[in-house]
């Protein structure tokens, strides 16, 4: 199972963009009676002084139908996920909700996926967990396994195959 | 006696990398009498991926709890991000028998079904709600003098709407543990700042930026010490403090730890059994003479 069938959810891809774009356009048609506009959640975005995301202004493009433009542009994948936007919004818009869907829509499309994500995504994709189990440093540079630590063996799928069929299974069926 | 026995749900940043945390758990859960049951089986909780696929996320979580809950027992994930997935996952399944019923169509080709019997914990409901205050400070035989900043991680607090365990903008319980084990730990501007953990994914040095700035204003501040929760939160203050001073200029030198390893500490559990030794920032100061 290669990567971009399970990124793209199978091809041609049409279903899932459908989706993910009717969301975006139902979100696009509530939001404007709910938004002020207050800035609020770009006020304590925790992206915002470094990387210059501003949450009221996502909401905004959406708005306007500008879908595209933000798909298109790297500022969608600055959220570090700390969810103050949703929390402190008086309207309880969740602006991190709708950067996910921005997100998930751009890989769908087939966008560059960017940075680590990709070697994330293979790494659960065939053993079930983010990342190989590994032998770290103690502060006085000695290395240790879970084994050298005590700890017991991990935790991870018993049947890789298996696993992998209930992913592509849901990348074929869908939700 | 047993208080509660409870599925434990290591999720990966913990069990690939951050033993200290598994470590310390392992060793003052039983002292509290709560049993932690190992399942086989496991894979990850899908929180990481969200930003890729929400469905890998919601699915991940499902096939989980699935395994958890054929133990009949409740599920202790220490990782607030895990917790975050299972409890949105929870949310939407337990509201929803159409998309719950689908879920199980998938979940079945490992031969696993999707109830929604088992409730899941997060460490400040287990601590705070399930042992309590006053059944830590029975296990307190050498009170700590310290005073430590306090950092809950975004995850375990927010967003409220899915459900957290503490209060999203004046979260007291670990305040209050720490009191319990000696520790004073007042308030800070910087508190509520994420770490940056997640932005690893993509953008790793504005990751740092973010967890050398933090550190920076904690160590000017005068604290002894940083206590958190969550293996990122902790990968980043610790693991990656290092390179976090590189990053923002500064030469960082303020000690880390997981409450979990202070609380062993606080009982006179041997510095040794609770992972002190793997803390790559400068720990010494709390543990040598004990
Ligand atoms: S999303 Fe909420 S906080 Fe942000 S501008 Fe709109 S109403 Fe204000
Ligand atoms: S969740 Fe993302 S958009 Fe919202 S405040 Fe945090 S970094 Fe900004």
């Amino acid at each position: 199972m290669g990567i971009l069938d399970l990124t793209s959810m199978g091809e041609p891809q049409v279903d899932v963009k459908r989706e993910i774009i009717g969301q975006l356009e139902r979100l696009q048609d509530e939001i404007p009676e709910y938004c002020y506009q207050c800035a609020k959640c770009t006020s304590g975005c925790e992206a915002h002084r470094l990387l210059e995301l501003e949450p009221h202004r996502i909401i905004a493009l959406l708005k306007r139908g500008l879908i595209d433009e933000m798909v298109n542009s790297d500022i969608i994948w600055t959220c570090m996920s700390c969810f103050k936007c949703w929390e402190r919004c008086p309207q309880k818009i969740a602006p991190v909700e709708i950067l996910f869907l921005l997100k998930n829509y751009a890989v769908a499309l087939g966008k560059q996926i960017p940075g680590n994500y990709t070697a994330a995504l293979q790494s659960v994709l065939s053993k079930g967990l983010i990342q190989d189990v590994k032998t770290i440093s103690t502060r006085t540079g000695e290395t240790k396994s879970r084994r050298d630590v005590g700890l017991p063996e991990i935790t991870k799928p018993v049947d890789p195959v298996k696993f992998q069929a209930l992913i592509s299974k849901m990348a074929v069926e869908k939700i | 006696m047993t208080k509660k026995t409870l599925v434990f749900y290591p999720g990966c940043i913990m069990q690939t990398e951050q033993y200290s945390y598994e470590i310390s758990l392992r060793e003052i859960l039983p002292v509290l009498d709560i049993k932690l049951v190992d399942v086989e089986g496991f894979s990850c909780c899908g929180e990481p991926l969200k930003s890729v696929n929400r469905m890998i996320t919601l699915v991940l979580s499902a096939r989980n709890i699935a395994l958890a809950e054929s133990r009949n027992l409740d599920i202790f994930t220490p990782c607030p991000i895990c917790n975050l997935a299972f409890r949105e996952c929870k949310n939407i399944l337990d509201n929803d028998d159409k998309i719950k019923e689908k879920v199980n169509g998938f979940l079945a080709e490992e031969g696993l079904t999707y109830n929604g019997i088992s409730k899941v914990i997060d460490l400040l409901e287990l601590l705070y709600d399930i042992v309590g205050l006053d059944y830590i400070k029975k296990h307190v035989k050498k009170p700590l003098d310290l005073k430590a900043a306090v950092h809950y991680g975004c995850h375990a607090i927010r967003p409220s709407e899915i459900g957290r365990s503490d209060d999203s903008e004046e979260p007291r319980k670990i305040e209050d543990i720490l009191e319990v084990l000696g520790v004073e730990a007042p308030w800070y501007p910087e508190k509520l700042d994420c770490c940056g953990g997640l932005l690893n994914m993509n953008l790793p040095e504005t990751a740092l930026t973010k967890t050398g700035e933090k550190l920076r204003s904690i160590q000017e501040q005068g604290f002894d010490l940083l206590v958190d929760i969550c293996p990122w939160c902790h990968r980043q203050f610790d693991s990656k403090q290092k390179k976090s001073g590189e990053t923002v200029a500064y030469s960082l030198n303020l000690p880390v730890v997981y409450l979990t390893q202070l609380m062993g500490l606080a009982f006179d559990i041997p510095w040794g059994k609770l992972g002190f030794n793997l803390n790559l920032s400068p720990v010494n100061t709390l543990v040598e003479g004990r």
